[in-house]
């Protein structure tokens, strides 16, 4: 097998460029941006992010919860490669244990600057509340990192330099922790059908609770939604599936060709598709039934008042139902449209840039956002505090919920 | 030996330390739980729980929206001009008359917020007052999202102006919050819970009683024990015909009654509202 990593080269006429450096730049980027943004919220407090006691929680919040839900590819392969023991999967299965510890390390380091008390982040480990939802989350999203650690230890073991490098040889002591390495990493090899179940409960546990943060919020006729839980599960699934195909379409055909055959990358597009399929039907269930009982004082006040900021219904139609709709049926037939396409990659491409964008405007089905939402990298060009009060802007629908609530405290006194 | 024999031994001692490692670490977090140090320091005013229930009547007939109520507790309680336990707000009637509502925190029987808080730095005393401690909050915002009442505010940033509502609304009583915490209304909790040890009566002392009532110049807002049928604001409940409380149907059981417009009640009824 061909053990070399090839590197994409980039043309631009006649003049030939490294992807590698050019990536890693935009990367550096993207992190210099990441420091300037801490530190302003460090140092100033999270009074920077323009956020407002009616508008408390912002874009960014859905955007770290987004990288929870991109994570979501590792417990559905943790299942498929420990559980159903499907062998052909094995190798894209490590790249989704990958992106799911990169999905919830991001979430964690980004809901800390979040915190009005960054220092005081272990609180829910330590203060136990355990009616609440976000003390759920943080338990479950703590364990479950631990677990992803577990199953991503032997992967990182396996590179030589644990093994065969020359210290080794030499000091005792390394050889030593080499040999406890070795040990490790074959139990957490053995205990990796204990770590998928541990992992599938823990992930569904809390992307339903990521669902009900908003659903159990009855104050707020347009949250308040039983469908919250599983919409969010299957989004995730659908989601974090749609990005390990992107990821692994780049990595297995570009970067380390036939290690994987393509008939298993496009059974990853097809349980995307599925998964992303089955969140739209269900969606449009819960679409149904808010407008069943939109006859409900507080709903029908809500609906109103967005309705007169914002198209609502268009936005609805267009970013929750046609944006999943279609990279949905992209994905699920994403073999046939291989065949079809001249480009056989753009297709599938195309189909997972839309499918992350349903992602987000899915995942944002209970609290309204709308297509804005998906747009947060147009953000990036503006001064870092503006990026907090774009935020603001798109969290229109969090403060119409608000004039509704204090309309309805008015008819409701009389 | 067969590979099947061998598998058990292989893997037997390994599973069982890991085993005794989860379990011996759920253990200590769950021991760490039953002795939490915040129980104790939850009934300050070391009255037997139960004794009493604080609650608050407004009558929107008295109240003429003169914000002073907002401004004595601004003052009372060290906030900054922008942050308000207290909102004033004008409102409609469906017949078109107009009146102030004024809302403090509804100190809710069974508070949204309470459920949702992540560490328990909000919760309801043994009195009913829902309050904070602002040493264990960590500044998540899930309360102030989950409040129907719009009754939370929280620390932006570090409050360091001089307080601009004294001294003429009164003077501060209480440490100002650090930046990053939630505040809410507790019914000037330090006022009630002094003036009981010094044998005082919340709601007929003025210095046990919340600074809003105190200043209010119409005496719109009535404070008292709902437990105690003698006390003021039982025997205004008692013999108000509609008292009515903020958002009933979400079955948070508000601890603050408002007496409606009189005209109102008799000409229409919007209690199916």
């Amino acid at each position: 097998m061909d053990n070399t990593i090839r590197i994409p080269k980039i043309r631009l006429g006649s003049r030939e460029f490294d992807a590698f450096y050019i990536w890693f730049a935009v990367l550096s980027l993207g992190f210099a941006f990441g420091v300037v943004g801490a530190y302003q919220v460090l140092r100033y407090g999270l009074q920077v992010t323009g956020l407002t006691d009616q508008v408390p929680w912002g874009l960014w919040i859905s955007i770290d919860l987004s990288s929870i839900a991109l994570g979501g590819s590792a417990f559905v392969f943790g299942v498929i490669v420990y559980l159903l023991r499907l062998k052909r999967f094995e190798v894209v299965g490590r790249l989704a244990v990958l992106l799911g510890f990169l999905g919830y390390s991001t979430a964690s380091l980004v809901l800390l600057f979040d915190l009005g008390q960054p220092l005081r982040f272990w609180h829910p480990a330590v203060f136990w509340q355990s009616h609440s939802l976000l003390w759920e989350i943080t338990m479950c999203v703590i364990l479950y990192l631990g677990i992803l650690v577990a199953e991503l230890l032997p992967v990182i073991l396996e590179h030589p330099v644990f093994s065969e490098h020359t210290l080794i040889k030499k000091n005792n002591f390394f050889k030593k922790i080499s040999e406890f390495l070795k040990k490790l990493s074959h139990f957490l090899h053995k205990a990796g059908p204990a770590l998928a179940v541990i992992g599938l409960s823990l992930s569904l546990l809390h992307q339903a609770s990521l669902g009900a943060t908003y659903g159990v919020l009855s104050g707020r006729g347009l949250w308040f939604s039983p469908t919250a839980p599983i919409l969010f599960v299957t989004s995730a699934m659908g989601g974090g599936t749609a990005l390990l195909f992107i990821l692994s379409v780049f990595v297995f055909r570009v970067m380390r060709p036939g290690l994987v055959a393509d008939k298993t990358l496009y059974d990853v597009a097809r349980i995307s598709g599925a998964m992303m399929l089955l969140c739209t039907y269900i969606r449009l269930w819960d679409w149904a039934v808010t407008n069943y009982y939109s006859f409900d004082n507080i709903v029908a006040t809500q609906k109103e008042l967005l309705n007169t900021i914002a198209p609502y219904s268009l936005a609805f139609w267009i970013g929750q139902i046609l944006f999943s709709l279609i990279p949905g049926a992209l994905l699920l037939s994403s073999k046939r449209v291989r065949n079809l396409s001249k480009y056989p990659l753009l297709g599938s491409r195309f189909g997972c840039g839309f499918s992350l964008l349903a992602r987000w405007t899915c995942r944002e089905g209970p609290t309204l956002s709308q297509v804005g939402m998906a747009f947060p990298a147009l953000v990036l060009f503006l001064h870092p505090g503006d990026i907090f009060r774009t935020a603001n802007s798109y969290a229109w629908d969090v403060d119409a919920s608000q004039n509704a609530r204090l309309r309805d405290c008015r008819l409701r006194c009389l | 030996m067969t590979d099947e024999n061998k598998k058990p031994n292989k893997t037997g001692l390994p599973r069982k330390g890991f085993l005794a490692v989860a379990g011996s670490a759920t253990g200590a977090l769950i021991m760490l739980q039953a002795s939490k140090p915040t129980k104790a320091s939850r009934n300050p005013s070391g009255a037997e729980p139960g004794a009493h229930k604080w609650g608050m009547v407004i009558d929107i007939n008295l109240c003429i929206g003169c914000n002073y109520c907002t401004y004595a507790c601004q003052a009372v309680n060290d906030l900054p001009v922008e942050m308000k336990y207290n909102k004033v707000t004008l409102e409609e009637t469906k017949t078109g008359a107009e009146f102030y509502l004024s809302r403090p925190c509804m100190q809710c029987e069974h508070p949204p917020c309470v459920h949702v808080c992540p560490v328990g730095a909000t919760y309801v005393r043994d009195d009913g007052i829902v309050t904070m401690d602002y040493d264990l909050c960590i500044g998540c915002r899930y309360c102030i999202v989950a409040c129907p009442y719009d009754a939370r505010v929280f620390n932006w940033k570090k409050h360091v102006e001089p307080n601009a509502f004294t001294p003429e609304y009164g003077h501060p009583e209480v440490e100002r919050r650090p930046r990053g915490v939630m505040e809410k209304c507790n019914f000037c909790e330090h006022r009630i819970d002094s003036g009981l040890a010094r044998g005082l009566v919340p709601g007929i002392d003025a210095a046990a009683t919340p600074a809003c009532v105190d200043v209010c110049p119409t005496g719109a807002r009535v404070f008292g024990d709902l437990n105690d049928s003698e006390s003021p604001i039982s025997k205004i409940l008692a013999s108000t015909k509609t008292p009515i409380r903020l958002r009933e149907d979400l079955s948070t059981e508000p601890k603050v009654y408002y007496i409606p417009p009189q005209a109102e009640v008799t000409t229409s009824s919007e209690e199916e509202l």
